[in-house]
């Protein structure tokens, strides 16, 4: 124990790192756990260890609680194998799944589910953004255009008569 | 969670205010976010997500989202899309351009030029019809909406309604009662071909295909069993089912929304079923082979579905050809219908010929049941090779190699040969756009691939082997046969090269002739006739006759008529194979001096070994790729081996016995000197001939069997088979200028033998000798020379001509250069001729310097000179030509009365006449040969030095 100890700390590669919420708290995770982050994992890499293993990692963007679900996440999801950078060629790739875990963590307010959703893109967690983006389109399933409007905060600027045209434009997706 | 469900419109105010907080808190999603959910949404939800701003609407309309759908099915043909966009371009620059009176509607107007020219490009539906599609965009798709929305509405009443009532209704309802339902189910059936890509309205264009088959795609998803589902009670036809299920299949390739890995399970198991039930039908319809019936229509059927390759599958596997028991022939039969180590291809052929019938037959059939015949035609073949022919093929080549290597060769060859014909009579059916020849390429190597490396070592060892074995057994005949007396040559002089180009077209004729037609056997036409030859021919050619006596010695070959008319065709109709075996035995006998050197026969046979290999080898060739480059490289090896045996083995070894031969010649141990010839350079040059003979002959090999058939690059000099033919050839050369060399030493040596014993003292002093038997003709008594001329003597004498030692000399030397004739190089000959001349020339006057010449006996002398000169001139050689020339001058100072000294002298001193050929003290010394000379001496030597003699 006190021999790894000292050779973690000659070496400079701390296997803590510690995450700072916009509102002060302090969360302390694996390395292994935070780099699901590309954003942390960039920045360690940037910065460098000594920096890192300093000072906390300020998160401005997240709040403590949303971190949490977010670390609980990362905590889970720590021996997945790390997706390789070029999805972006197959992003039409037939959609999977949610898994069963990930189904019960998004069992959230739909509140703390977009936040989720804000974090992980901010913080580039591609997997959770997937995740979430799923749950909502399975929320959306079904939904009429006002009920869709007020779940995502949008505002109509259609007159009837152009929403009408729309929905005739469309109609032969409808019916089934 | 309930919370994050949508809040029910009936809800309480405080809902509703809470809604309403949330709404303030609620974040706002960046674009990024949003197109990630959209991606997921199903295509209806996304529709409707599109009805809530101008934003999203934007956001869901993208093209690209809508192309990507296309593309997933397959449908989405780029290059025609960025077509029709720059023709829409154009055309709106040209509009712009031209017309420039704005309407209203001109947007409109340029999109309906661009769908109209893409229609026109397309070439499909009336560009009109285009027009008022596009021009009145929505109203048309709303018509045809609301058609296949009615048709859909009274599918799913009618099966709603067949479901209560059974199968029976069930026909009924499969009609779609439709004011035109045969349009409206074609329509259903290539909507997915008749989509256009369009930059731009890529979404009208899914839209359509969605509206057609999502419905029955749903349908089928939902269904509980396979009789369930709208597509099977709409389409009652399995044509059509099929083309329905394939339609679904490439549809559900655009789904990939939540949940699409199972709606994909569930239609191709359902398809799975249907595929089964079809290939059942298929089966029975096998069974009863109904070809144009039910196996046609469900081979269709199941094309349509998946490209049947169930079908194909099934049809190949279950073939009653491969059971068939007059296909299925046993490969033995060619080895036991075949006498002891033999093979015989007949059975095989007849094998091939059967199959090739029953294939040919199967290729009828296989078009009245397949769509794509060809396909299945040469999966067939493909079988039947794998079943079949390897089945067949592979025992025989494997008993053959066991029993015997040469039947083995034959065998793979032979049959390989068979193989490449049947591929090549195939008929198949008429779409088959393969290309048959590569196809029985591709075919024939799969069947020979794991026998060729084995085979063509096999070859090459095998020719080796034999070769050698040839050369040894030769050698080892020749050194029992050395113990007899060796009897030498005698070759008609004549006609050689008449002879060797009649020996030459026979072997051209032979070499051309195909492979097959040869017996391959080594020995067979070539080696018998030499064998039984020789004892008899030894006799024939001992009695020292021009024309060799073959009939005598080879009665089982057609020597005669050979003999007969050579030069012509012997007797129609004979091979040419009997004509060159009879050639080469009278070659032989022509060369029986030789025989102890190198055979002719042996080569040649050498040569047939090395053809019938080769062909057989080069058939691989045409196999192209690795396996044909091997044969070719096989192929040249065969060549250099035989040219390594023919020339390290045979003739080389032959020339370096002649020789020696001829370095140990030594005229004077030699009793017999009355044939006209020296023994052992007789013999050389006749193998100077008969290598110059098979030389061209390998040089014909070369031309007919490599570079003709382009086996080998006649311009590639780095190439292994043309090397070997130059190194070949240099060696020859080398051992014919060795010979040569040699062959003049002796040949002078038998000159100046002859001169020494056969010239008579009284050839050139007639009066001279008192003593007839006086061996030093040198030293005559000075004061009897003229005194006692004997009358007899005078009285032969008076004949002028020249002596007999000369027509002798020059016999002798006139019949060996002139064999050389035609053998060698031209120039090789120049040099050989000038050498001998100039030889010649040196021992006539090293003979001159021993005689005793008289006046009377000079004009002996000067007409063995004119002899010598005008036979030097047969040579057509000048500077050797001078020699003779101041040699006959020379000889004219002893026809000088010795009254005359003076004259004498100033012949002797006049260099120009002799063209420098002799200086004066030579001249000198040749008039001391006066058989008066001391008599004349003091007279010619005062007029010559003047004062010295009076000194004297």
């Amino acid at each position: 124990m006190i021999i790894s100890s000292i050779k973690m700390t000659s070496d400079q590669t701390p296997t803590q790192i510690r995450l700072a919420s916009n509102d002060n708290v302090v969360v302390t995770v694996d390395r292994v756990v935070a780099e699901r982050s590309v954003l942390i994992k960039n920045l360690i890499e940037d910065l460098g260890d000594e920096a890192v293993a300093g000072t906390p990692i300020p998160l401005p963007n997240v709040n403590h609680a949303v971190l949490q679900k977010v670390v609980e996440w990362c905590e889970h999801h720590r021996n997945d194998v790390a997706q390789s950078g070029d999805d972006d060629n197959d992003n039409r790739k037939k959609t999977t799944d949610i898994e069963e875990w990930d189904q019960k963590f998004m069992q959230v307010d739909q509140e703390m589910l977009f936040e989720i959703i804000l974090a992980a893109n901010y913080m580039d967690i591609k997997a959770l953004l997937d995740v979430g983006c799923k749950t909502v389109a399975n929320m959306i399933k079904g939904k009429s255009p006002e009920e869709i409007r007020k779940t995502f905060n949008i505002t109509n600027d259609f007159t009837p008569e152009e929403e009408e045209q729309i929905r005739r434009e469309n109609e032969w997706a409808e019916d089934r | 969670m309930g919370s994050s469900g949508a809040p029910k419109p009936s809800t309480s105010i405080l809902a509703t205010l809470q809604a309403t907080t949330m709404v303030d808190t609620k974040p706002v999603f960046p674009a990024e976010i949003l197109v990630a959910i959209l991606e997921y949404l199903p295509v209806p939800d996304l529709l409707r997500f599109a009805r809530t701003s101008r934003r999203m609407r934007e956001m869901v309309y993208d093209d690209t989202r809508w192309v990507a759908r296309l593309k997933s099915m397959g449908v989405w043909d780029e290059a025609a899309a960025r077509k029709r966009f720059e023709d829409a371009v154009k055309r709106k620059r040209q509009i712009s351009a031209s017309a420039g009176a704005g309407r209203g509607i001109q947007a409109g107007s340029t999109g309906g030029g661009a769908i109209g020219a893409g229609a026109a490009a397309a070439a499909q539906s009336p560009v009109a019809a285009a027009n008022r599609e596009s021009l009145l965009f929505d109203a048309g798709l709303e018509e045809e909406r609301r058609r296949q929305h009615e048709i859909q509405l009274q599918q799913q009443r009618q099966a709603m309604a067949e479901m209560r009532d059974g199968f029976e209704t069930m026909k009924v309802g499969g009609i779609p009662p439709q004011n035109n339902p045969i349009r409206d189910v074609d329509a259903l059936l290539n909507i997915i071909k008749n989509v256009k890509s369009v930059r731009g309205h890529a979404r009208e264009e899914y839209g359509k295909v969605y509206g057609a088959l999502a419905p029955f795609y749903f349908d089928l998803v939902k269904a509980k069993s396979h009789t369930d589902p709208l597509v099977f009670k709409v389409f009652r036809d399995p044509d059509r089912q099929a083309m329905m299920l394939t339609n679904l299949k490439t549809f559900s390739k655009s789904d990939w929304a939540d949940g699409c890995q199972q709606r994909q399970e569930k239609l191709d198991s359902m398809a799975g079923i249907f595929e089964a039930a079809v290939l059942r039908e298929f089966e029975q319809g096998y069974e009863f082979w109904d070809v144009d019936g039910r196996m046609n229509k469900y081979a269709h059927v199941l094309h349509i579905l998946n490209g049947s390759t169930a079908g194909v599958d099934l049809f190949i596997q279950k073939h009653p050809i491969f059971a068939d028991k007059e296909v299925l022939a046993n490969s033995m039969d060619c080895v036991n219908q075949a006498m002891a180590d033999e093979i015989t291809l007949e059975p095989s052929r007849r094998f091939f010929e059967v199959l090739t019938r029953k294939v040919n037959e199967q290729s009828g059939i296989i078009e009245r049941i397949f769509p794509n015949p060809g396909k299945v035609f040469w999966q067939l073949v493909d079988k039947i090779r794998e079943d079949i022919i390897i089945e067949y093929v592979t025992p025989l080549f494997d008993e053959t190699h066991e029993r015997s290597i040469p039947s083995y060769l034959r065998a793979v060859s032979g049959i390989f040969e068979q193989t490449m014909m049947y591929f090549r009579t195939l008929t198949p059916p008429k779409d088959s756009e393969v290309d048959q020849e590569a196809q029985a390429k591709e075919m024939a190597l799969k069947i020979f691939e794991p026998h060729l490396d084995l085979y063509l070592q096999d070859e090459i060892d095998d020719f080796t082997a034999r070769a050698e074995k040839e050369v040894e057994e030769w050698d080892k005949k020749l050194s029992e046969q050395d113990a007899h007396a060796e009897s030498f040559y005698m070759a008609s002089f004549g006609n050689r090269q008449a002879d060797k180009r009649d020996f030459l077209t026979s072997f051209k004729k032979v070499v051309m002739m195909p492979v097959t037609v040869l017996p391959t056997s080594f020995s067979l036409p070539l080696g018998s006739p030499f064998a039984s030859s020789k004892p008899a021919a030894t006799v024939a050619t001992a009695t020292g006759t021009l024309t060799p006596n073959p009939p005598t010695s080879r009665s089982q070959t057609p020597v005669p008529s050979a003999v007969n008319d050579r030069g012509g065709n012997p007797v129609p109709g004979k091979a040419p194979t009997d004509e060159l075996a009879a050639k080469a035995a009278l070659m032989t006998s022509r060369l029986e001096g030789i025989k102890s050197l190198f055979s002719i026969e042996v080569a040649l046979s050498l040569v047939h070994g090395a053809k019938a290999s080769l062909g057989r080898v080069a058939l691989f060739i045409q196999l192209g790729g690795q396996a044909g480059g091997e044969a070719r490289e096989q192929a040249e090896a065969i060549f250099v081996a035989l040219l390594r045996i023919l020339g390290n083995k045979h003739v080389k070894p032959g020339f370096d016995l002649a020789v020696t031969h001829l370095s140990q010649y030594n005229p004077r141990e030699v009793n017999e000197h009355e044939k006209g010839g020296v023994a052992p350079l007789v013999t050389f040059i006749e193998l100077v001939n008969v290598g110059d003979l098979i030389s061209q002959m390998i040089d014909v090999f070369y031309e007919q069997q490599l570079a003709g058939p382009k086996i080998v690059d006649r311009n590639d000099f780095l190439d292994p088979a043309g090397l070997a033919k130059k190194k070949f050839e240099q060696m020859l050369d080398e051992s014919v200028a060795a010979g040569l060399n040699k062959g003049i030493d002796v040949l002078m040596d038998e000159v100046e033998y002859v001169c020494a014993t056969t010239q008579l003292p009284t050839d050139y002093n007639p009066g001279g000798v008192t003593a007839p038997d006086s061996i030093i003709p040198g030293m005559p008594i000075p004061g009897m020379e003229k005194a006692a001329p004997k009358p007899q003597q005078g009285a032969v004498d008076m004949d002028i001509g020249p002596s007999k030692t000369a027509l002798r000399v020059r016999d002798l030397v006139a019949s060996h250069t002139s064999m050389l004739v035609g053998s060698t190089d031209k120039s090789m000959l120049d040099v050989f001729n000038g050498e001998v001349g100039l030889r010649l020339f040196t021992a006539v006057c090293k003979h001159l310097k021993r005689q005793r010449i008289s006046t009377e006996g000079a004009i002996k002398l000067i007409a063995d000179m004119t002899l010598y000169f005008e036979y030097i001139r047969t040579l057509k050689n000048q500077d050797l030509l001078a020699y003779f020339k101041a040699l006959r001058e020379l000889s004219q100072i002893y026809l000088i009365d010795a009254k005359h000294a003076k004259e004498m002298a100033t012949i002797i001193a006049d260099g120009d006449r002799f063209g420098g050929i002799f200086r004066a003290e030579e001249v000198y010394e040749y008039a001391e040969r006066r058989a008066d000379w001391y008599q004349v001496r003091k007279d010619v030597e005062r007029a010559m030095y003047g004062l010295e003699c009076s000194v004297m």
